[in-house]
């Protein structure tokens, strides 16, 4: 038995088989080329960085819905690099100067940047290297053909067992990956710091680990038991049994401690005064369903489904898409899941986009553009109600603005539950049917849809945008983004009268369903389903528990005699503060 | 082409997250821009380029700006210079 010690970054007590990752760079030797061959390296690379760069982006996703969009940034700096035009320039130019191999020129211009970050002192700028390397590592693995990237040994040495990782160092793309994999039970690293991405994945995910161990790879083979305590910060090889033991009563004892933590998510849902809420987690990758229960969410109030259309090519099946809703519905059971449709072409680097637009969010988007292409529209919606084997999925379609659109998207479900009847595979229970309210238009709707449509989605970020003509990602006008602003309250009490009226249930999904001062908002204003990134339900579960929702609501009614954000968002903040000192403060801050 | 003085004034300097916004904006102009810090001339479109700078505060850096809209360029970094990159409210 030994034992190494190190930093422990992500508390966590586990024991298991350890991984021994050895990752040992390939040598590119500088293979002259002919002056003819330069177009095909360039357009070697151009390839692979395409391909790294939607890889990126859909690791991107899927971080940026379990993390947030902080932690994501990691990912996103990277799909930055590669599409800089200094970076691509420096490779091209010098595979055209030199004569070179795309795989030599990339090491040549990577070397260079490495020596120029390494000669900065500040510490974020070192982090800036292990960047332009994992980035340019990947572009190098999508140069050989095939798909073996970095991982793949990982990957192929292990099978379907957890284990415990022990590496050198991994980089922040090898960490997202492996974390997600869900087969990581530990990490043990040579190297990483407090501050290192790695770090901040495992806490997230709540992977123990223990970094900066200075030689963890060479005290530790493939195979060792190996006993990780990230609460003490040490790694135990081989444990005697009666070590084991020990280790054992420590597990179980961390374990009533985590306990403690998840009895919040047990408590009802309910206010002060027992008036009742419901809170549901948004998800973009179909694994954060298995996850998103232990934060409290009952539910999944929002899947964002374009990724497994960009992710497929476009041309994802109904066999496969079907099997992967099931699975989520069949994780989250006997809770709700609402499956959104493809809600793409929105952007102008959307690869979903069949033409170049001069506004693309006033333009061919969402359910316009599958109105218009209905095939894989088509498809999505037979894969989502043959799914609903358990009963429990609901579908939502993005952007409707007018009632003939729900006539037709009506009109194509009638089509496919035929189809899926014909060949048997239609379920007994039909799939509850939503739209998204997010363009200022189909609030007027609410009333005319009668039973077309069984319940609403508020799209807050989008519904703001539509309604105040402010584009929040347009540094000139953020600040004008606010969900305080007069007209949008209005709109929000219009929805909640019009919805009230109709007897059809209302979430709200966007970013201020999971903000504390707008949360409470509309809590007092009469929304009651609220679907948000998960890691906010704890923190919003908490506050809604300890306010009373009838003084709440006399707080809220006076909004409507306020003419500014600023007025309302102050008028508000101060009413709550008064009645409950500390409402409003985050714990983590 | 027009040529502007400016302080960096956040604290973190141009880092990481700085330098994303910096080179985001820029490319919302067909204007040629570029920081100049010490002898260093780099382009303000190119992330990494910023990144090599390792511009931090207290440094001042001029902006160069030239191109159909210049004016509208530099005013636009400029005020995203002022405001410290949104980052200290």
């Amino acid at each position: 038995m030994r034992r190494v010690t190190g930093k422990a970054v992500s508390p966590g007590i586990v024991m298991g088989r350890a991984l021994l990752h050895n990752i040992t760079r390939e040598v590119v030797l500088a293979e002259p080329i002919a002056e003819k061959g330069v177009e095909r390296e360039i357009w070697r690379l151009d390839n692979a960085v395409k391909k790294s760069r939607a890889q990126l982006k859909k690791i991107h996703l899927g971080l940026q819905k379990i993390m947030g969009k902080d932690a994501a940034f990691i990912i996103e700096a990277q799909h930055m690099l590669l599409t800089d035009s200094q970076l691509l320039d420096e490779i091209k130019g010098t595979i055209a100067g030199k004569l070179v191999k795309a795989e030599w020129a990339i090491q040549a211009v990577e070397k260079k940047y490495l020596e120029i970050f390494r000669t900065i002192p500040d510490l974020s700028f070192k982090a800036k290297s292990n960047d332009i390397s994992d980035a340019l590592n990947r572009v190098l693995a999508n140069l050989k053909k095939g798909p073996a990237g970095r991982l793949a040994p990982v990957a192929a040495a292990v099978p379907l067992e957890q284990f415990i990782l022990i590496a050198d160092d991994i980089t922040p793309s090898e960490a997202a990956t492996l974390m997600s994999s869900k087969r990581l039970l530990g990490l043990v690293l040579n190297k990483g710091g407090e501050t290192s991405h790695t770090a901040i994945l495992a806490r997230t995910l709540g992977i123990p680990a223990i970094l900066d161990t200075g030689n963890a790879t060479e005290l530790i083979a493939s195979g060792d038991t190996v006993a990780l305590d990230s609460v003490s910060g040490e790694v135990v090889i081989s444990p005697t049994p009666e070590a084991a033991v020990e280790i054992g009563r420590k597990i179980e004892k961390f374990g009533l401690y985590r306990e403690q933590l998840k009895a919040l998510s047990r408590l009802p849902e309910l206010t002060r005064d027992q008036h009742p809420f419901h809170l549901y987690a948004n998800i973009e990758l179909p694994f954060e369903s298995e996850v998103v229960q232990s934060y409290g969410a009952k539910g999944i109030g929002l899947f964002r489904t374009e990724f497994l259309y960009l992710d497929s090519k476009m041309s994802i099946s109904e066999e496969e898409q079907c099997l992967i809703y099931k699975k989520i519905a069949q994780n989250i059971y006997p809770h709700p899941l609402v499956i959104r449709t493809y809600d793409l072409g929105r952007d102008k680097s959307d690869p979903a986009r069949p033409r170049r637009e001069e506004n693309p969010s006033l333009g061919l988007m969402a359910v316009r553009l599958f109105l218009k292409e209905r095939e894989p529209f088509k498809i999505q919606i037979k894969a989502v109600m043959r799914a609903n084997t358990s009963g429990n999925i609901r579908i939502l379609f993005p952007m409707v603005t007018e009632i003939e659109e729900v006539r037709a998207i009506r009109e194509i479900m009638a089509e496919a539950k035929r189809e899926l009847q014909r060949a048997g595979t239609h379920p007994r229970k039909d799939v509850k049917v939503g739209i998204m309210l997010e363009i200022p238009a189909a609030v007027g709707l609410i009333r005319h849809l009668g039973d077309a449509v069984d319940f609403f989605s508020v799209g807050s970020n989008d519904l703001i945008q539509y309604l105040l003509a402010v584009d929040r990602n347009n540094a000139d006008v953020a600040h004008l983004f606010s969900p305080f602003h007069p007209a949008f309250l209005h709109i929000l009490r219009e929805i909640r009268s019009e919805a009230d009226r109709a007897g059809k249930e209302v979430t709200v999904c966007g970013e201020m369903a999971g903000q504390r001062l707008p949360a409470l908002m509309l809590l007092g204003l009469g929304f009651a389903h609220f679907s948000m990134n998960a890691l906010a339900i704890a923190e919003i579960k908490k506050m809604f528990t300890r306010i009373d929702y009838s003084r709440l609501r006399r707080i809220v009614a006076h909004l409507k005699h306020l003419g500014s954000r600023t007025e309302i968002e102050a008028y508000l903040r101060a009413e709550l503060e008064k009645a409950y000192p500390g409402v409003l403060n985050s714990p983590n801050s | 082409m027009i040529e502007k003085k400016q302080q960096i004034t956040n604290k973190l300097g141009l880092h990481a997250r700085a330098a994303a916004k910096l080179s985001h904006l820029a490319n919302m102009f067909s204007a040629d821009i570029y920081l100049i810090y010490n002898d260093d001339k780099v382009n303000a479109k190119s992330l990494l380029g910023i990144l090599t700078l390792a511009a931090s505060v207290g440094n001042e850096i001029t902006l160069q700006a030239a191109g159909s809209d210049e004016q509208e360029a530099i005013r636009a970094i400029g005020e995203l210079f002022d405001r410290k990159f949104d980052e200290e409210s």
